[in-house]
């Protein structure tokens, strides 16, 4: 397992959010959580991040406490609903800021940064600023600053929440493409089923402070905490209405 | 009764005579008047004040001096401002500092003159203090702070009165651009701490309080009741300078003074026009 996380608990004054979370992670999977808002998703992701602290548990990567590491040494990058770039530096600045920070060599900075926006179809915008770039493009900018770095784990919360739904299904896809090509293991939160599922190797779905992971796509499915049996279930009866 | 487009313009063309017509009609009026065609004792045209300029250098010294306090009060109240936002982040957002700081803006500029003359003149609490505790055998013991030369008393007074101002403008920018969320996202790419104030915070939170402090500086080189206060005859601050020719009882002067008031105002207008195009390059 390159992650396992074993009876992970987190409480905000007296109000539990995470309650004893267990789950494990093997290299270039992508376990994708399902989950209201509330569930406690962005305080999972944070403590693996190390943005947070938990009061009790552990997070072990490729069998080494996590927890004492500081999140600037992780390599694991906390993607938010909003792409958050630098509003400062152009797209190529952007892209190179963890090689920069890393003080890798200028060639093969500029080399590494035009290869990444190259492969995310952002070549032609290297040179603008942030506010000139659609919702999309930013958020493929954001994906690039954090692959460039190659994390052992990316972290996603929601983060194609505030784009539209032609947007949002590609953005999905090269998610799907990037991830594999670059054998990325990711925690990808969402509260919609169908991104979970088009995204997902692996399912999880959690709720007041509870995880729970399922073995298999069908069991996902299934369960009727997810929705998904229900939709599908409608989606059917329309179909037969109509015919 | 007037038609509403027409009062309107009306309206536009009094506001525009206002903040526009009557500074360029005194601009105009000391141009003429420095060289001898306006004034109490205008004789005609002579260019004999024009010419003066290459041998009496006060005015460059005055202007110089206004720089060099302008620039250090600035500098000095930026630091401090930045070093508080981004290294007391806990301690600004609880009471009661954000509160305090509001204390110094309730202050006039005069008021605070007056407050460290107090303090630091050779004849202060200080000074007093530091004789009483036997550090300084007498008066000219004790450092001079006010009415020097290198003009500390009135940056100090300045730095005063803009540190709290610029932290809160810091402030403001800061929970509005939304840095602490940068700042958790940087850590996970990888910066420390002081990489993300560097190269993330600072540029960030200049550049959108760059037309602020562009005016602040502007502010702090035409002061007039610090440098009064707290300055010395010599070097004095260029408000000083000029108020202090104009108010000559030697109505000859006039024309000398008219000519530093307009040089004055032009080298400001010439310098908000430079550092506001520079600022709109690089703002946000």
């Amino acid at each position: 397992m390159l992650l396992t996380v074993s009876h992970l608990s987190k409480a905000f004054g007296d109000q539990p959010v995470l309650r004893d979370i267990s789950c494990g992670l093997a290299a270039g999977q992508v376990l994708a959580v399902l989950g209201r808002s509330g569930g406690g998703k962005t305080t999972l992701l944070k403590i693996l991040a190390g943005l947070e602290t938990p009061d009790a548990g552990a997070v072990l990567l490729e069998g080494h406490d996590l927890l004492p590491v500081p999140p600037n040494e992780r390599q694991m990058v906390y993607l938010y609903q909003e792409p958050l770039l630098f509003p400062h530096l152009t797209v190529f600045e952007n892209v190179a800021f963890g090689l920069r920070i890393r003080r890798v060599a200028k060639a093969e900075t500029t080399q590494r940064v035009r290869e990444m926006l190259a492969e995310l179809d952002l070549g032609a915008h290297a040179q603008k600023g942030p506010h000139q770039l659609s919702g999309g493009q930013r958020q493929r900018v954001s994906f690039g600053r954090a692959l460039i770095i190659r994390p052992r784990l990316l972290l996603l919360d929601e983060p194609f929440g505030n784009l539209d739904a032609q947007t949002r299904a590609d953005m999905q896809q090269l998610f799907l493409r990037v991830s594999r090509q670059h054998q990325i293991t990711s925690l990808f939160v969402t509260h919609d089923s169908r991104e979970a599922l088009t995204v997902g190797t692996h399912f999880g779905y959690l709720d007041q402070g509870t995880l729970t992971s399922f073995p298999s796509v069908r069991e996902f499915i299934q369960d009727p905490r997810t929705s998904i049996a229900a939709e599908l279930a409608f989606w059917e009866s329309v179909q037969q209405t109509g015919h | 009764m007037l038609s509403k487009p027409r009062s309107s313009k009306l309206l536009l063309g009094l506001y525009g005579l206002l903040v526009a017509g009557l500074p360029l009609a005194g601009l105009c009026y000391a141009l003429l008047g420095s060289l001898g065609l306006v004034g109490p004792l205008a004789a005609g045209f002579t260019g004999r004040y024009w010419r003066a300029l290459g041998t009496d250098t006060g005015l460059l010294q005055a202007a110089l001096f206004s720089l060099w306090v302008a620039g250090a009060s600035l500098a000095l109240a930026g630091g401090l401002a930045l070093a508080l936002v981004l290294g007391a982040q806990a301690t600004l957002r609880r009471r009661p500092l954000p509160t305090l700081l509001y204390v110094p803006l309730l202050m006039p500029a005069l008021v605070m003159g007056f407050y460290l003359f107090q303090l630091l003149s050779g004849a202060g609490w200080l000074s007093r203090l530091s004789f009483g505790l036997g550090l300084t055998p007498g008066v000219e013991g004790f450092p001079e702070l006010v009415q020097d030369a290198a003009g500390v008393g009135i940056i100090m007074a300045h730095v005063l009165l803009l540190f709290p101002f610029f932290t809160l403008l810091f402030q403001a920018i800061y929970q509005e651009s939304r840095l602490a969320d940068y700042y958790q996202l940087a850590q996970t790419l990888g910066a420390r701490p002081g990489q993300f104030r560097w190269r993330v915070a600072v540029p960030v939170l200049l550049r959108r309080a760059a037309p602020t402090l562009l005016l602040s500086g502007i502010a702090t080189l035409g002061a007039y009741d610090i440098p009064l206060l707290l300055g010395r005859p010599y070097p004095q601050m260029l408000s000083v300078y000029i108020a202090t020719r104009l108010q000559r009882f030697d109505l000859r002067e006039l024309p000398a003074a008219y000519l530093a008031g307009f040089l004055v105002a032009v080298g400001l207008l010439g310098l908000i026009l430079v550092l506001t195009r520079l600022t709109r390059r690089h703002a946000l």
